[in-house]
């Protein structure tokens, strides 16, 4: 078990577009477990992105299971070389970022998506997600394309300051 | 380090901000908070410098005056105390009546009087025609005031001045 130092913003990795997996070798299955690791290890999150422990690689893992705002979900979710394939419905909803600590915004996002990628044993891995469970992968993919929710403000009243997490 | 609340008014045009802020730069001060919007045509802006050592409040107050002399823009600063963490909005209040005076008053004299703080209101009177006034608030409830009750507080409040009114936790989800 590895937990490892969430990344903030300023540090460039957050900020690159992450480089792609190809195929899922040990490396990478260790990367994923010290992402489980740390996401569970730290203050409530419900998924975590590879730069957001200093690896600019793409794979992230998440597990809206046991949130009050989830509904049906698929529990942990571990994929590299995720691509959002379809996506319906915007919905918008105030969030927050470990590496972002001290602002919150209003993000829109799609309320439904079908993911696509790599399972961390190599396999093609395709996932249906609505409500939560779709925002909150969303969110992990624009990590993986150097965005932060700074990016996806659209007005002046969409960004807010906070003191810490609880 | 000192620091300093600088306000400015006056009637919008473009350039005012680049002109205090210019003048801000000019004298060393750096920002720090800063919220600007146009109030039924005002241009209103607050800033919080932290300022070098040795920007005397009367020698900046006077460099902003300069700066936007041809502008027709008041400036006021005043010694501000270093900045403290934000306040956490933890609620959010949202009215709208037909205008009539008190509206605000009389809501923010309740929270006041529960010892509720306002960290962030914008209130706007909208439809020349059929005046309605709008007010967005960002609360700090307390860890001491119940809010379920709070709420009831408000409505009723609502209730006996006829105006329409929404309060709830704001919510952020950590992803």
């Amino acid at each position: 078990m590895a937990v490892r130092p969430v990344v903030r913003y300023p540090d460039s990795v957050l900020k690159r577009p992450a480089a792609r997996a190809g195929r899922v070798d040990d490396a990478l299955r260790r990367l994923a477990r010290d992402l489980v690791d740390t996401m569970r290890a730290g203050p409530a999150t419900v998924g975590l992105a590879a730069p957001q422990v200093g690896e600019g690689v793409r794979a992230f893992c998440l597990d809206v299971s046991g949130h009050p705002r989830a509904g049906a979900s698929h529990g942990l979710v571990v994929l590299f070389d995720p691509e959002v394939v379809e996506s319906g419905d915007q919905e918008v909803l105030r969030e927050g970022c470990l590496s972002v600590p001290d602002l919150t915004a209003n993000v829109h996002r799609a309320g439904w998506i079908v993911l696509q990628g790599l399972a961390p044993d190599g396999g093609r891995s395709v996932y249906r997600m609505e409500g939560f469970e779709a925002r909150a992968a969303q969110h992990e993919v624009d990590h993986l394309d150097g965005l932060l929710i700074l990016d996806r403000i659209r007005s002046a009243a969409d960004l807010f300051p906070r003191k810490t997490y609880r | 380090m000192a620091h300093y609340a600088v306000m400015a008014i006056g009637a919008d045009r473009p350039g005012i901000l680049a002109a205090v802020t210019g003048a801000l730069y000019g004298a060393g001060a750096n920002l720090e908070d800063v919220s600007s919007t146009i109030l039924r045509g005002h241009f209103a802006s607050m800033l919080v410098v932290e300022a070098p050592e040795g920007l005397a409040r009367e020698g900046l107050e006077a460099a902003l005056r300069e700066a936007v002399a041809s502008l027709d823009v008041s400036v006021m600063v005043r010694e501000a105390e270093a900045a403290g963490p934000p306040s956490q909005a933890t609620h959010t209040l949202v009215a709208y009546a037909p205008d009539r005076p008190g509206i605000v008053a009389r809501l923010s004299g309740l929270l006041a009087g529960k010892g509720v703080n306002v960290t962030d209101v914008s209130c706007r009177m909208v439809s020349e025609d059929r005046p309605v006034y709008t007010l967005v608030a960002e609360l700090d409830v307390p860890a001491g005031v119940d809010p379920d009750a709070l709420g009831a507080d408000l409505r009723a409040l609502g209730g006996e001045l006829g105006v329409d009114l929404t309060f709830g936790p704001v919510e952020v989800e950590t992803l």
